[in-house]
């Protein structure tokens, strides 16, 4: 079964149990789209409104591209990711059940199970893939060190499993809760922490030398 | 706590000591302010964490731009989002809510049950009884002469 099924289901509630939000009865109209909230928006969205789910998807885009990014290491595959993610989420706009959490947790979910899935299937990554960085530092030695120090980080992250990827992409670059974060990968918190763990152990032994 | 469970901790919630739990957060300040193994360990996980923050760079304006247009023709092209479930069981789902204290009766039953049919399969065939066999009771029944 692909992992992406896992993040519409966990965030669906019954319609029966659903809370329906008074912001749908907003005439489309009236409804101030870039003042509304996220759930306000995909409720829009759920009942057609394009324009909102523009306005969420502007919202959020870049931290989809970046958790795609984390996780598959490919910045073509991170649009992918942010694209398949919120293609997803307007198509599903009208399950989400806001008492379960907030929008912006369910997409990172969406998000991380779809990269988790094209991050299992693609090949290695080659080292010319990476993605490049801006160098800020203005010395020529500092700028190799720093070189030096981001491909160790690329080849070091390369080596872990998609899934501790995807805890470091929602717990650190996101800087999701472990609940939330757990929450949004189909896993305990517990089992997060110990992905955590095994991940920023790998980091640190692989670049021991430099964080020093 | 102990240095290795500060290790720990470090590798677990990271370096920043607003992530760290609150039951251990005090602990590990305490160790953090006394112990210059804790302060290397704690350096070396700040290091770390600033190296993640720079090797993810957010898109461009030219890619962001791009990835907005086209989720815009795809979702202009895309059909109406598809409407909620009606909840699973229907009107069985009360009935479903005041049994499920029950269900690990229910599932005692069955492993019994189950229990009780494995052993009857398992158990050898009775042996016919020679003395209970009709012939023996017929020449017990035969009145002696």
């Amino acid at each position: 079964m692909p992992h992406a099924l896992f993040s519409i289901a966990g965030w669906e509630a019954p319609i029966t149990e659903r809370s329906s939000p008074e912001a749908v009865s907003v005439p489309p109209m009236a409804r101030d789209r870039a003042a509304a909230e996220d759930a306000a928006l995909l409720a829009w969205a759920a009942a057609g409104d394009r324009l909102a789910f523009d306005q969420l998807a502007t919202r959020h885009l870049p931290a989809l591209y970046r958790i795609g990014l984390r996780i598959t290491g490919s910045g073509a595959e991170a649009e992918e990711v942010a694209q398949e993610a919120l293609l997803r989420a307007w198509r599903h706009a009208a399950r989400f059940d806001p008492a379960r959490g907030k929008v912006g947790t369910w997409l990172c979910s969406i998000a991380s199970h779809a990269a988790i899935d094209r991050a299992r299937r693609a090949a290695p990554l080659p080292l010319e893939a990476a993605p490049e960085t801006a160098d800020p530092a203005p010395d020529p030695e500092a700028a190799l060190a720093a070189r030096q120090r981001q491909a160790l980080l690329d080849a070091a992250l390369r080596e872990l499993p998609p899934r501790q990827r995807a805890a470091l992409a929602l717990a650190h670059d996101q800087g999701l809760s472990g609940a939330d974060a757990a929450a949004a990968l189909s896993i305990s918190t517990r089992a997060l922490e110990g992905l955590l763990r095994r991940a920023r152990g790998l980091l640190a032994s692989r670049l021991r030398g430099i964080l020093d | 706590m102990r240095i290795e469970t500060f290790a720990r901790l470090l590798d677990t919630h990271g370096a920043d000591p607003v992530c760290w739990p609150p039951a251990s957060a005090a602990a590990a300040r305490a160790l953090l302010a006394s112990s210059e193994e804790a302060r290397a360990l704690h350096r070396r996980a700040l290091a770390l964490a600033s190296a993640l923050d720079e090797s993810l760079p957010g898109p461009d304006a030219e890619t962001l731009a791009r990835m907005r247009a086209r989720l815009a023709r795809a979702v202009a092209a895309a059909p109406l989002p598809e409407p909620p479930r009606a909840a699973p069981g229907g009107w069985l789902r009360p009935c479903a809510g005041w049994l499920r204290p029950l269900w690990p009766a229910g599932c005692g039953a069955l492993v019994t049950l189950a229990l009780c049919l494995l052993w009857l399969n398992l158990a050898p065939a009775p042996t016919a009884q020679p003395w209970l066999g009709a012939p023996p009771l017929l020449a017990m029944l035969e009145l002696p002469e």
